[in-house]
């Protein structure tokens, strides 16, 4: 975590909060697919900006990407990619019980991604005091060519990327995804301020 | 007499949170545990009261605790304060001992309140 200079107490009181949203944001896949949703503790580093869409773009069993922005106050905002790999395609489209046509993947896709996009940030956004209004989710097909340019499109210039590993297994089936934040330094200063508050209250 | 508790959780600010709700009175009598393995070894002792348990953590987690508790046989008082808040987990550690499920974040009020429907304040 180098790139957030965060302090040990602001780790920990990061990775409480992304354990609190990711807890819920799991319930609601849970609820949407009707089943248990195994959760491990989820890990997160920040990565930098260059290095994270080089490494993205030449992914070669990257599936898909699904992009949503968001925008809280006070300068809070950013991209949230959820990255798909190749080989769980066909296990997603098992645990939803899907003919594999590539339609109705695609909308699933979106859909899981939007659950745990805006369930994720708006348990988040209310532990900071924020809350968050979102864009429509966006799938990224041919993540190798569409990836650097749509980053590129996006309305605010970003620095840090905070990655949060998910690792979800579903009952029988286990899929990964990860989900990126890519985040402008102005924001994360401002978390910064909020997570010292908060280890203030408490000590 | 204040009872003695314990706090098994990973994350060093959840601990905090739930060492804020508790009675004042009770602080000078909380140990804290940052794993499952830590837990457990305290637990064994058997002297504690209640515990106030996490359930993500890496390593032996809050479910390995509760299993550990059966297999010694102690008796104490359960608490689960997790963020993993789907109704299958809810109903696994009330089936594996645990008094009360708390969601996470963790309100003082709230769990004041289950320590005095338990009995236990």
């Amino acid at each position: 975590m180098s790139e957030f200079n965060l302090t040990e107490d602001q780790l920990d009181c990061l990775q409480e909060l992304i354990n609190i949203a990711m807890g819920q944001a799991s319930d609601q896949l849970a609820r949407y697919l009707d089943t248990f949703v195994y959760l491990e503790v989820p890990s997160i580093e920040s990565v930098d900006a260059q290095v994270l869409m080089s490494g993205l773009s030449e992914q070669k069993n990257t599936l898909a990407v699904v992009s949503q922005g968001f925008f809280g106050h006070e300068g809070i905002r950013g991209e949230a990619l959820l990255v798909y790999q190749e080989e769980d395609s066909g296990r997603i489209s098992d645990l939803l019980g899907y003919e594999p046509d590539e339609a109705s993947q695609d909308e699933q896709l979106i859909d899981i991604s939007s659950i745990l996009t805006t369930t994720f940030l708006n348990v988040f956004a209310r532990q900071i005091e924020n809350q968050m209004s979102y864009n429509a989710p966006k799938l990224l097909p041919h993540v190798q060519s569409n990836l650097a340019e749509h980053v590129q499109h996006m309305p605010f210039t970003w620095d840090i990327a905070l990655k949060v590993n998910i690792n979800y297994q579903v009952t029988d089936y286990s899929f990964n995804c990860n989900m990126i934040l890519l985040i402008p330094e102005k924001a994360i200063t401002k978390i910064k301020l909020v997570l010292d508050r908060i280890l203030a209250d408490l000590s | 007499m204040s009872p003695s508790v314990l706090i098994c959780d990973d994350s060093n600010m959840a601990r905090k949170q739930v060492l804020r709700s508790l009675p004042e009175h009770w602080q000078d009598s909380v140990q804290t545990a940052t794993n499952g393995l830590e837990a457990l070894k305290i637990l064994r002792g058997g002297s504690i009261d209640i515990l106030f348990l996490d359930l993500t953590m890496p390593g032996i987690d809050g479910v390995g605790v509760l299993q550990g508790i059966q297999k010694l046989k102690l008796k104490l008082n359960v608490f689960v304060i997790s963020a993993d808040i789907q109704p299958e987990m809810q109903s696994k550690v009330k089936a594996l001992g645990a008094k009360e499920f708390i969601r996470k974040p963790v309100k003082a009020e709230i769990l004041v309140n289950y320590l005095q429907q338990h009995d236990l304040l």
